[in-house]
Order: structure tokens, then C-alpha cells, then sequence
């Protein structure tokens, strides 16, 4: 039996349907991490799925040569149907996969050590012009307009202008601060380089898209969950309304622009959390959509 | 045992709380109020600013007079917009607050406070 139809059939239903039903789902924004975990799983399954089609086409048997021609021609590309020539056919079985493999893994790579640079230079430059406030455990910049960021990784520091700790009260900057370590300590930009990574070789994939759009905005949503816990929804939100208000209205960088309005809708609207039995079959799935594309190539059955 | 980056710190302090050019001379003298420190190490540390593109100097006689290349709100100010990635291609090694908006957004956010606080307000007169 040819499993590159199906193969092919459900790569394509995760990386170009899956997104579109996750993102009309409305339990994301109340389970935020699980939602996270979800979209990375369906990364996953893609580039496994994409890994095995690709095999599975290049496949050194006869029938599996035509399955590949006849695809290429479906694409619009006319190759001379020669003779299969399988020794070609078995490098390209392990080839193309495994080029697949090491374009992920090195441009997750290259994203980290890249981020790690850039990050290592603004804190120390942060370290020359701040004053470290042992008090607010954060570096002060005298920057007129209230606002937040942290530098996570190894060494992290979270930035804050001095606006903001004259114009915040204190519970206010408590509940900034406690957002801002919370990313620090879940290590969120490890996860934003998977996305990205994910994104900078599947690019034409809406998979890719959404699943970075979607996790810098889940990311955002579990540090506010962090910070409620010990701090009112009020302060959060009020916070995060000064800061907003304060900036430089762009039009060209729209794509996260919303997140804020969605954030603090959330923060401020009744509390939900993702029914127990919701909860887990969603992360039944997550654990089991990975490993789908495998039973798909292998089905069980046919041994 | 304080680390290099204190010292260039403390220096780059007392260059921008004076807003004049100072010799090291004076940046040693000024910081032995504190702490006793080796001219060669502020020298030495100095001239490392200075390599870095902080420092500007000119020569006075025999001696060097330094000056920071921008004032510290400068210096801040460009940080900072870096770090809420209004420089492009920082996304991916920061993570601010919160991001731009339009102005019909922050709207949306000034009435949704509104409400909430009108609710608290009613809560608290209710109860």
C-alpha cells in the first residue's frame, strides 16, 4: 500500500486547515498554555508529516516513482518520465527528509544564539545608562513615557522607564513586574525561537504564521495569568492601559497591535477557566498529534 | 571582587552628572571619595569606553579630555525603543510589555476600564 496520498492529505489538512479551526476556537484564551503547547504540537506533526510525505514519494519502488511524478505534475511540472533510478530515489528518501530535520534545528539554532547577541548588547548598554533598583529588582531608564520589557535568558534583566515608577502606583508596578519575571522564569523566548523557526522554514505555510502570531499573544496571556495571581485584575489592567495609551500609535505594525485589547478584555472579563474534561482530551491530543504522521506512514495493521 | 562593567558604569556616572569633559585625573580623584582605585584601572577602562563608541576626546595640554557621545536620556531613549521593538527585527530577543496600537484601540481599552471601574464602583456602593 502507497501511503503518500494520505500522508500528503494530512500534512496538508494540519499546516493549511488546523490553524484556521484553532483560531475559531474560543477555550485558547482561557487555557493559555495548553493552546501553546497545541500550536507547537501541530508544528511538529507538520514537519514530520512533511518529512515523511517526502519519503514516501521518493520512495525507490515503481509504483511510489510514479506517485511522485505524477504529483510534480499535478504541480505544474513536467518531468521526463525516465527509468526510475533507484538509488537516486533511496538518497532522496533519506535526503529530503533529513534536510528537513537540519533546516529546523539550525535555524532554531541560529534564532537563539542570534537573540542571545543582540540581547547581550542591550544589557550591557542597559547596565551602562540604567540605575539598578534593588528595591523594584529591575533596571530604571529615564525614558518619559511609562513602559516595560524584560531581557530573558541567562543574566535577565527587567527593564522599566522611570515614568512608569512615578506614574504607577505600587501595585500597579508589582503586577508589570511580576508579568515581565514571569516570562523570564518560563524561558518564553525559547518558545518564541521554536515558532520562529518553525516559521522561517515553512514561511508559505499558515501553519507557520499563526502559530507565531498565536504564541507571542498565549505567551503574553500566561505572564498576565502569573500576575494575577497576586495582583488585582484592575491594576493589571490599568497598568497595561497607561502603557498602551502612552505609545506612539503605528499603523504599519498592526499584526500584534491588537493583542492588547485582547489582553486586557481578557484580564478584565469574568474569570474562565477550560473545563477539566475540555482540558484533557485537548492535551490527550496534544501529546498524541505529533506521533500521528508515523501511524499514518506505518499503520499498525499492515505490519 | 566588582566586575569591569561597575567601573565603567561608575565612570560613565560621573561623565554624565558633570556634562562637561573631564580628565581621568578627575574621575579617579572623584571615586577615591568612595573607594581607592588605581589610576592605570580607570585609564585603562576609559580607554575601553572609549574604543566602544562611548566616549568622545579631545587633547587639553597634555592630557585627554573625555565626554560622552550622547547624554544618558539619549542613550536611554534609544534602548528603550529598541527594546519595545519599534526597531525592526527585535522581536525575536525581546518581549515588551505591551505593543503598539491604533488609536481606535486604545479607545476600545479607555471604555473597557470604564466599565469595570463603574461596576467596581457600583459593587462597593451596593454592598
Amino acid at each position: 500500500m502507497n501511503a503518500a496520498p494520505a500522508l500528503v492529505g494530512y500534512t496538508a489538512a494540519v499546516g493549511f486547515a488546523a490553524p484556521y479551526l484553532l483560531l475559531r476556537a474560543d477555550w485558547p484564551h482561557r487555557a493559555p498554555a495548553l493552546a501553546a503547547a497545541v500550536w507547537h504540537a501541530l508544528a511538529v506533526s507538520f514537519s514530520f508529516g512533511a518529512a515523511l510525505s517526502a519519503a514516501s514519494l521518493a520512495m525507490p519502488a515503481e509504483h511510489l516513482h510514479a506517485g511522485m511524478v505524477g504529483l510534480l505534475h499535478a504541480c505544474g511540472l513536467d518531468v521526463g518520465v525516465g527509468r526510475p533510478d533507484p538509488e537516486i530515489a533511496a538518497r532522496l528518501a533519506v535526503g529530503v527528509p533529513a534536510a528537513i530535520g537540519i533546516a529546523l534545528v539550525a535555524s532554531f539554532a541560529f534564532h537563539v544564539v542570534r537573540a542571545r547577541r543582540v540581547r547581550s548588547e542591550h544589557r550591557e548598554a542597559v547596565d551602562l545608562v540604567g540605575r539598578h533598583s534593588a528595591r523594584l529588582c529591575a533596571t530604571v531608564l529615564p525614558y518619559d513615557t511609562p513602559a516595560a520589557y524584560c531581557l530573558p535568558g541567562r543574566d535577565p534583566r527587567i527593564v522599566i522607564s522611570d515614568a512608569a515608577v512615578r506614574h504607577l502606583t505600587p501595585e500597579q508596578l508589582g503586577a508589570v513586574l511580576e508579568h515581565e519575571q514571569a516570562h523570564i522564569a518560563g524561558r518564553h523566548h525559547l518558545v518564541l525561537a521554536t515558532v520562529e523557526a518553525f516559521y522561517s522554514v515553512f514561511r508559505w505555510v499558515p501553519l507557520a504564521r499563526h502559530a507565531r502570531e498565536q504564541t507571542a499573544l498565549l505567551l503574553e496571556m500566561i505572564a498576565d495569568d502569573r500576575a494575577l495571581r497576586s495582583h488585582s485584575h484592575e491594576a493589571l489592567a490599568t497598568a497595561m492601559y497607561e502603557m498602551a495609551a502612552a505609545r506612539t500609535p503605528k499603523g504599519a505594525l498592526a499584526a500584534g497591535g491588537q493583542s492588547a485589547l485582547i489582553r486586557l478584555k481578557r484580564v478584565l472579563g469574568p474569570r474562565k477557566t477550560a473545563h477539566p474534561a475540555l482540558w484533557g482530551s485537548v492535551a490527550a491530543a496534544a501529546l498524541t498529534v505529533p506521533l500521528l504522521p508515523l501511524l499514518v506512514a506505518c499503520p499498525p495493521g499492515l505490519g | 571582587m566588582r566586575r569591569l562593567g561597575d567601573l565603567e558604569a561608575e565612570i560613565m556616572d560621573r561623565l554624565w552628572t558633570w556634562n562637561r569633559p573631564a580628565t581621568v585625573r578627575e574621575i579617579v580623584d572623584d571615586i577615591n571619595r568612595n573607594r581607592p582605585v588605581a589610576y592605570t584601572t580607570v585609564m585603562t577602562v576609559t580607554n575601553i569606553l572609549y574604543g566602544k563608541g562611548w566616549l568622545l576626546r579631545g587633547k587639553q595640554g597634555r592630557a585627554w579630555l573625555y565626554s560622552p557621545v550622547r547624554s544618558r536620556e539619549a542613550y536611554a531613549a534609544a534602548l528603550m525603543e529598541d527594546g519595545l521593538g519599534e526597531s525592526k527585527d527585535r522581536r525575536a530577543a525581546l518581549v515588551a510589555f505591551v505593543e503598539n496600537m491604533s488609536d481606535e484601540e486604545q479607545a476600545a481599552l479607555r471604555k473597557a476600564l470604564r466599565n469595570t471601574g463603574r461596576q467596581a464602583g457600583q459593587a462597593e456602593a451596593d454592598s
